[in-house]
């Protein structure tokens, strides 16, 4: 049961109009990839210049609340999957269910978010000029909480946008908008949602596990 | 293809992956996150970077394909964000391959080996004979080190040049050299430098680099006479034996002069009382530092504007320092200098330096 979605006049098909879509898609996550990109490169090159610095900095990050966010990221995209199939095939209840797990899971993701940061704070471990933690002695230590708060923060404000596109899509799905024959905006959301993922699937082990 | 055929045009790539599929790959994702997890317990040395690595990239790949619908889409979509990461490779390996490959700025690390200093492996074996590498070698370091007071073709009339009495030495006249003109002689200024004059030691040069000057400094004029065994042997230089034995001067790392460039400007002290020079500290301070660090320590223009390389150098209120507090970082400083910036007093001994360090302490005092 969906609304009739009447593809834009300058495509020769709805299919046109939908894989003109997928592929613009495609094009702005290679962006972000080169965005996310530059901040690895700089990683990368610290962390070849102070090895030992960010062996010891990392030691400093909680590893379980990492964990734990990256499983929670990983089942939001199971739901977020399991969304897009269905309004694929025409659930919209089991649709609008999934979405609403996404959205949850996310909100867990930055409940997690929170309390890592707020012990951060507590203990000094700040970003460059801010850096007052006493136990961590390397100078060049406030490097490397720079680049974990520029990459966490920026991945979470990417988090943040994409539980506000879910919230759209909630709504658009409730009212019965999308279906077999236009899911577009779904998929495409959802494939911004994986990429969220994949950053941080990257970014855990690399500031968190092996430093 | 598809499983459900949309109402209008059903062509295309509208693949709907089975919910078999999303939870088989949404359990490998999970299952990889605990195994990086465990593996990154065990210890791997050099191993744990990339299997991370592996791992983290084993799961994107899931990811991608299965949860991005890249394994049943069109080609082309594939091939877009693939590319990316073809860029980004490039970015990162262009960018390492500059940084870690630089020779002329001394890194810690695993990469030391491609990213040595010049001082750190002295590359001559005997530097006390001239060579013209030893000679470019010397051009190069008298050009940064030597030039604003001796002048671009050493004739003594350097731009510093004018305010210092004595004046430095004209070397293309061979007359006058206080310690002789021999290469083993020349060596020995650059180590001790001239008391009573500006001619600082320059100890936190290595010792290639001293020989390097003397023998440029000595071709700007008629040929030296040679060096004797017994000349060498002066300076350190055992020939029979085949070494070096004169004790190098150790330089302050990379990361504590950065730091201390570093270090945000300091308010102005309050104009430190006139000190007579009644001690022996005062006296070695009017004649080895004031030209530099003020009379009353006060921080001055030392007197190097318009080198070659345009260097200003201010020196900041003696009180801003954090040597004073400190008997042996007073005593690093001053006795090592720090490189590129301060010339070193290698020649005082303790007596002097603890002389000194008071009456750096008075005029600190006075600034406070």
């Amino acid at each position: 049961m969906t609304t009739t979605h009447h593809h834009a006049h300058h495509f020769a098909s709805a299919n046109d109009e939908f894989e003109a879509a997928k592929q613009g898609m495609w094009v702005f996550l290679v962006t972000e990839v080169l965005m996310f990109g530059g901040l690895f490169v700089a990683y990368g090159i610290f962390r070849g210049l102070y090895p030992d610095m960010f062996h010891e900095a990392h030691k400093f990050l909680a590893v379980n609340m990492g964990a734990t966010n990256t499983l929670v990221l990983i089942l939001s995209s199971i739901t977020m999957v399991l969304a897009v199939t269905a309004t694929q095939r025409g659930r919209r209840d089991r649709a609008v269910l999934f979405l609403v797990l996404t959205f949850l899971l996310a909100g867990c993701f930055l409940v997690v978010k929170y309390f890592e940061y707020a012990h951060k704070f507590h203990e000094g471990l700040l970003p460059g000029g801010y850096f007052v933690n006493q136990e961590l002695k390397d100078p060049k230590a406030p490097l490397f909480f720079s680049l974990y708060f520029v990459m966490t923060g920026l991945h979470m404000v990417h988090v943040l946008v994409g539980m506000g596109l879910i919230a759209w899509l909630f709504r658009r799905t409730a009212r019965g908008e999308f279906g077999p024959q236009y899911y577009t905006p779904v998929e495409l959301v959802g494939f911004y949602w994986h990429f969220v993922d994949l950053v941080w699937i990257y970014l855990f082990p690399l500031l968190y596990l092996v430093g | 293809m598809e499983t459900q055929k949309p109402a209008q045009e059903s062509h295309g790539h509208h693949h709907i992956l089975s919910t078999e599929v999303a939870l088989g790959v949404g359990f490998a994702l999970l299952l990889l996150t605990g195994l990086t997890v465990w593996i990154a317990g065990v210890d791997l040395g050099r191993l744990n970077f990339l299997v991370a690595l592996l791992v983290a990239s084993v799961k994107a790949a899931l990811v991608a394909l299965f949860f991005m619908n890249l394994l049943y889409d069109r080609r082309e979509n594939g091939v877009i964000f693939g590319t990316s990461f073809l860029f980004l490779a490039i970015f990162l390996v262009l960018t390492a391959t500059d940084l870690f490959f630089r020779g002329d700025v001394a890194v810690k690390g695993p990469l030391t080996a491609f990213a040595q200093s010049k001082t750190a492996q002295p590359k001559v074996a005997r530097p006390w004979v001239a060579t013209p590498l030893l000679l470019s070698q010397g051009k190069m370091l008298y050009s940064q080190q030597c030039v604003a007071c001796h002048g671009p073709e050493g004739k003594g009339d350097g731009p510093a040049a004018g305010s210092l009495t004595p004046a430095p030495r004209d070397f293309t006249r061979a007359g006058g050299w206080k310690n002789g003109r021999k290469p083993s002689q020349v060596f020995k200024t650059l180590v001790e430098g001239i008391p009573g004059s500006a001619m600082a030691p320059y100890g936190t040069l290595p010792a290639e680099d001293r020989w390097a000057l003397a023998h440029f400094v000595l071709s700007l004029g008629e040929a030296p006479e040679a060096d004797t065994d017994e000349d060498l042997l002066k300076v350190g230089i055992d020939v029979k034996g085949g070494g070096q034995v004169v004790q190098e001067a150790p330089s302050i790392p990379l990361e504590v002069a950065m730091r201390r460039l570093t270090r945000p400007e300091p308010r102005a002290a309050k104009v430190g009382a006139k000190i007579e020079a009644e001690s022996a500290g005062g006296r070695l301070y009017l004649a080895r530092c004031a030209s530099c660090h003020g009379e009353a320590g006060e921080g001055a223009i030392a007197r190097v504007s318009g080198t070659l390389d345009a260097v200003r150098l201010r020196t900041a209120p003696l009180s801003a320092s954090q040597a004073v507090g400190s008997p042996a970082i007073f005593e690093s400083i001053v006795s090592n200098g720090l490189p590129g910036l301060m010339p070193g007093l290698a020649s005082l001994n303790g007596t002097q330096l603890s002389e000194l360090r008071e009456h750096v302490r008075k005029l600190v005092a006075a600034q406070q």
